[in-house]
């Protein structure tokens, strides 16, 4: 081969290990980006009139008197609205009975996309459920919902070869020539004064509890759920992890036992998640009952056993780094094994044990399968400390999912389920970015 | 940079006329002593007396066994899994390898300085107050002056008493040197052990420690791992000289550089080989 | 001489019942820190027994055959039929696809970053990978989900030829030069130079046809379902890509200096020495940094349960990446569910029996993965 081709080859394969990385980077923020912006969009957005309401009379919050102008000037700017809907139905009224039919469908359709857009008809009785008290509360939702009104969708299914084909007609079409027509152009131009949007940054979105299945409101319950998950996995995963480590190193002499104790430490850091989940319900749920139902603490016995692995090592990673010339010190003075162990070696190793700690913590709150079946359900109330104990709870992890497969509105809910994916990055990646800091000093201190 | 010119100055600096030390009372004494790293036998049968109140220098070329017999007296080897001891050693007049020997206690009467400072990441205070808190002592006013006695008696009182809560790690080499003499000394042993305890320092912080050896004297019995011939006949008493594991010759630090009974000892200080 | 400053001598002989009570408290203390220790070790056993005991409820009623042979899966049919053999075989395809995209990207970069990058680039990159490990599965799950799926489901084609051009491009284009660069050397000296151009231009022309009408061929696509096996492999291979990075850069890293610099020495180029002789000899690191990638795609659950699309069929045909396909994690995940209301029926007791399988797969892969790279670390210390 030519010296050339050579040295090309050798630049390629720089640069082949350059492009890994680069799409590596690229991965982080291809998936981050979308997370990250859509998900704040959960806290600041532009509110409708709708989002004040829901305020108002769920949480009493805002100011009741600016409340009641702007719900007139909105009243007065829709009102044209439901002007033009009843002179329709006189209309309709006074058509022969063969005509009449065919408006009949379109018009309920119609009714039904006015009113998620606005709500119900002023004057009629209060619908049960929440979300159809209220229209769209949210400006870009609002967006959707306008052109819900303004077009049809209908699926094309005449070609059998090919997939479906989704056919847009505008719905002015099927009221050509009645009194609704200028409805649509009417609601078109006045979208503004009939929602009137504003910037809101809604920060109690992460205390507040949901209504109505997350359509109104925030994830409190779910972020307090995952606090004690994740405080409770730790308590029990902290002092098993450390004192194991602390065996591991400063106690055990080499042999066969510890070489098989390390091998069933590596077994259990490769245990998948699901199957901690398993264990979690077969033995801690059905057969030592520690609770009658799924329950935070026995979500948090089988979390802690899942982080144990990552905080054994990372302990015993740090107590091996602390200089023996330290050990050396404090036994020639007199000090015992023990107390040359909680004396110098803990202090010594702790900010390296808490990285590790740090890291299992953001794991600990990210993992979804080991509480499916031990402790997570999908809606529940903030449950105080005590409660936990027997109690199961809400948490971001699970309520991701679960929301954005199972829930029966999915694509109403969208900015809540990115809040909730945003609050978990951000909770996790806040943890470890704290630890990578950490880190850094620590390897800095030892070097110099 | 013969060892014998540099015996003139060093022993007018010890100042003390050449004695017979067989007569001093032992205060460690070791018979047939032996010390094992697995079947490794690395040092072999030592007999030889540290008297009371004496300072011992120990040299030999590295890898001798030095450390290994000083770490014994202390039982630091404890520390190596894979270590063992025969013969006996006494301290005292008790054998320190008797099964029933508190090794912690033994620990607090036999102080060590190491090869390289190893103050603990605490403040100059903590380091100082490690051992007597260890020993239960936890009366601010009697922890205070022991401190300020052993900082003292490590001449370094004046350098640190205005910044006694800062963290010991900021301070130079041979300060830390120092505070770890200082910390020894504040468990109120009655032998030190130094291993290479200079080797690490630059010549100032050197003639510190060595000074402050000489200050010692008397009050401790002292024993010094060292490869520097110099130092040995500066501030020691007593030498032993150690060739591979084998005690060679143990006298009068004078006679042993001036006129050593063994071959062996002779090429060594004459830096034939080594 | 001067007088002593030590206080009184403390005996350094223990009296019996100090020394005693010294003794026990020493055995206490060791005993339950040894306790401690197994306790959080032996958990694996749990882990083991309770599946175990579980699962073989299930074997015992209903056998090994079906679940094994069979892809007909409807445990809640009458009669329930428990064909797991589809949702071994999406395990297995979900994984292939994640170690085909993980495995080039992590080795190519764990190459780069233990010998191309300079330390304090390295310091940069390395945080980059740990966030990419951090991140929940289930915000991978719903990326999968709601991001990922739509796009391949409105735009696949796209995407498709997208990607192979981007990855075919540097490939076929370095292909092309090496082999125009081999074909000129058989030419005679005084030919050579026109050979190599004529070579190099014919076959980048052939590269470049070829490449056009996989374009063609792969816009033309239309998914029909966007969460389906390729989505999940995509985002598998991503969450893989940490675990195969660290380790294998440790592999390469273990190999030393002395190693690298007699290849220099010899005249070989970076690419030259890290082909030839460092990457063989630390190829049992990478090996075991492959098993623990292939550990962490076939234990993930959330992605494949949100975004795999589930349907326990064996793709048509059988390397069909863009129909969806059931994992055995999803399954446990999903049907457990609807199960645990029937604890002790077959229903409950088949997801156990999965969950062994998965548990003593790992099991064993975990030993081969420890037992190889102790090995090679025992190799490089000789
Ligand atoms: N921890 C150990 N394990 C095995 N062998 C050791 C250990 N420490 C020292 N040795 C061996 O014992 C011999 C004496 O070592 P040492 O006492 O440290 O020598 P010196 O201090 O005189 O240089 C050396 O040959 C050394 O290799
Ligand atoms: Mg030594």
């Amino acid at each position: 081969m030519r010296l050339e081709t050579r040295r090309l080859l050798d630049r390629a394969f720089s640069s082949l290990g350059l492009i890994a990385i680069g799409v590596m980077a690229l991965a982080l923020v291809v998936i981050l980006t979308p997370i990250i912006v859509r998900g704040s969009g959960a806290f600041i957005f532009r509110s409708t009139i709708e989002h004040r309401k829901v305020m108002f009379d769920q949480w009493d919050r805002g100011n009741a008197g600016r409340l009641e102008t702007a719900k007139a000037e909105v009243a007065a700017a829709r009102q044209p609205v439901y002007d033009m809907l009843a002179a329709f139905n006189t209309e309709l009224d006074a058509m022969p009975r063969a005509d009449r039919k065919p408006y009949k469908q379109s018009l309920r359709d119609l009714e039904k996309a006015l009113a998620g857009l606005l709500g119900p008809v002023p004057g009629e009785r209060t619908p049960v459920l929440i979300r159809q008290q209220y229209g769209a509360t949210r400006w870009d939702r609002t967006q959707i919902k306008l052109d819900d009104v303004l077009t049809t969708e209908e699926w094309d299914y005449s070609d059998p070869t090919a997939l479906g084909k989704l056919v847009r007609t505008p719905r002015v079409e099927q009221f050509r020539g009645t009194k609704l027509e200028p409805l649509f152009p009417y609601v078109e131009q006045n979208i503004k004064a009939m929602m009137q949007p504003r910037w809101t940054c809604y920060w109690q979105f992460l205390f507040d509890t949901s209504k109505d299945s997350h359509i109104f409101g925030g994830i409190g319950p779910e972020v307090l759920g995952t606090i004690y998950l994740t405080l409770g996995a730790m308590f029990f995963a902290i002092p098993m992890g450390v004192i194991a480590a602390i065996y591991l190193c400063e106690y055990a002499r080499e042999g066969r036992v510890i070489s098989f104790l390390r091998i069933c430490i590596s077994t259990l850091a490769g245990v998948p998640s699901i199957v901690f989940g398993l264990f979690g319900l077969a033995f801690f749920l059905n057969t030592i009952h520690i609770s009658d139902s799924k329950s935070v603490l026995a979500g948090a016995l089988t979390l802690s056993l899942l982080v144990l692995p990552t905080v054994i090592r990372a302990s015993e990673e740090a107590i091996l780094a602390v200089p023996r010339a330290y050990k050396e010190a404090a036994m020639s003075l007199g000090a015992g094994r023990w107390r040359t162990v909680m004396t110098v070696i803990l202090p010594a190793a702790l900010p390296g044990i808490l990285t590790g700690v740090v890291i299992s913590m953001g794991r600990a709150a990210g993992e979804t399968a080991p509480i499916i079946f031990t402790a997570a359900v999908s809606v529940g109330r903030p449950l105080l400390p005590l409660e936990a104990l027997s109690q199961p709870t809400p948490a971001l992890s699970w309520n991701i999912y679960n929301l954005c497969t199972e829930h029966e509105a999915v694509d109403e809910i969208r900015h809540v389920q990115y809040g909730m994916v945003f609050t978990l990055v951000a909770v996790v990646l806040l943890l470890n970015v704290f630890a990578i800091i950490m880190r850094a000093r620590i390897s800095k201190k030892l070097r110099g | 940079m013969s060892a014998a010119i540099e015996m003139k100055r060093a022993s007018s600096f010890a100042g003390h006329a050449e004695e017979d030390f067989s007569l001093h009372p032992a205060h460690v004494q070791t018979e047939d002593f032996s010390v094992f790293y697995g079947n490794f036998e690395a040092v072999k049968k030592v007999n030889c007396n540290f008297p009371e109140g004496m300072v011992t220098a120990m040299i030999g070329p590295s890898g001798c066994g030095k450390s290994t017999l000083l770490r014994a007296i202390n039982r630091m080897n404890d520390l190596i899994p894979s270590c063992r001891a025969g013969g006996t050693m006494t301290f005292d007049g008790e054998n320190i390898y008797r099964k029933d020997i508190d090794v912690v206690s033994l620990r607090m009467r036999v102080g060590m300085v190491f090869q390289k400072p190893n103050v603990f990441p605490k403040s100059i205070y903590d380091n100082i107050a490690y051992g007597p808190r260890l020993q239960g002592i936890k009366n601010r006013n009697d922890l205070d002056e022991i401190v300020e006695s052993s900082l003292k008696q490590a001449a370094i009182w004046d350098e640190v008493k205005d910044r006694l809560t800062t963290n010991a790690l900021g301070m130079s080499g041979g300060q830390q040197q120092r505070l770890c003499l200082a910390r020894a000394l504040a468990v109120k042993p009655e032998i030190l052990l130094m291993d290479e305890p200079t080797s690490a320092l630059d010549p100032k912080a050197t003639t510190k420690i060595e000074d402050l050896i000489g200050q010692l004297r008397g009050q401790y019995t002292i024993i010094i791992v060292t490869h520097n011939m110099q130092q040995a006949a500066r501030v020691s008493d007593l030498t032993a000289f150690m060739y591979e594991g084998t005690l060679i010759e143990f006298g009068a630090t004078r006679q042993l550089f001036t006129r050593p009974r063994e071959k062996q000892t002779e090429d060594y200080i004459t830096g034939r080989f080594g | 001489m001067k007088p002593k400053a030590h206080s009184p001598k403390r005996s350094l002989v223990m009296n019996a019942s100090t020394s005693r009570l010294r003794r026990l408290g020493a055995f206490l203390g060791q005993g339950f820190l040894f306790s401690v220790t197994s306790l959080s070790t032996l958990t694996v056993f749990f882990i083991f027994y309770f599946i175990a005991k579980d699962a073989f409820p299930f074997f015992k009623l209903e056998g090994f055959r079906e679940f094994f042979t069979s892809t007909h899966w409807y445990p809640s049919g009458h009669p329930a039929e428990f064909g797991a053999m589809a949702i071994f075989f999406g395990t297995g395809l979900v994984t292939l696809g994640a170690v085909a995209v993980s495995v080039p990207l992590g080795i190519s970069a764990a190459v780069c970053l233990s010998d191309v990058l300079p330390f304090n680039t390295r310091q940069i990159v390395k945080p980059v990978i740990e966030i990419l490990a951090a991140i929940p599965s289930v915000a991978y799950g719903f990326f999968a989900l709601v991001v990922f799926a739509p796009l391949l489901q409105n735009h696949g084609g796209i995407v498709l030829s997208t990607g192979a051009w981007l990855i075919l491009t540097p490939i076929l284009s370095l292909l092309v030069i090496v082999l125009g660069d081999l074909l000129a050397d058989r030419f005679p000296e005084a030919l050579r130079r026109k050979a190599r151009w004529i070579c190099t231009l014919t076959l980048g022309a052939a590269a470049l046809t070829g490449m056009m009408m996989l374009g063609n061929h792969l816009s033309a696509i239309q998914i029909a379902s966007g969460t389906n096996a390729l989505n999940v492999s995509i985002i598998l291979g991503i969450m893989a890509l940490p675990t195969i990075v660290s380790v294998s850069e440790d592999a390469l890293q273990a190999t030393g200096r002395e190693l690298r610099e007699g290849s220099y020495a010899l005249g070989a180029t970076r690419a030259e020495t890290i082909m030839k002789t460092v990457i063989p000899a630390s190829l049992s690191g990478i090996l075991a940094a492959v098993i623990l990638g292939v550990m962490r795609a076939i234990g993930e659950t959330m992605v494949v349960w949100m975004a795999s699309g589930n349907a326990s069929r064996i793709p048509e045909p059988w390397y069909n990446m863009l129909e969806p396909v059931r994992t055995l994690t999803a399954t446990i995940a999903g049907d457990m569910g609807e199960a645990d209301h029937v604890t002790g029926s077959a229903r409950f007791h088949v997801l156990f029996a999965m969950a062994f399988c998965l548990l003593t797969f790992s099991f064993v892969m975990n030993l081969v993965s420890e037992s190889i790279v102790r090995r090679s670390r025992k190799k490089l210390g000789k």
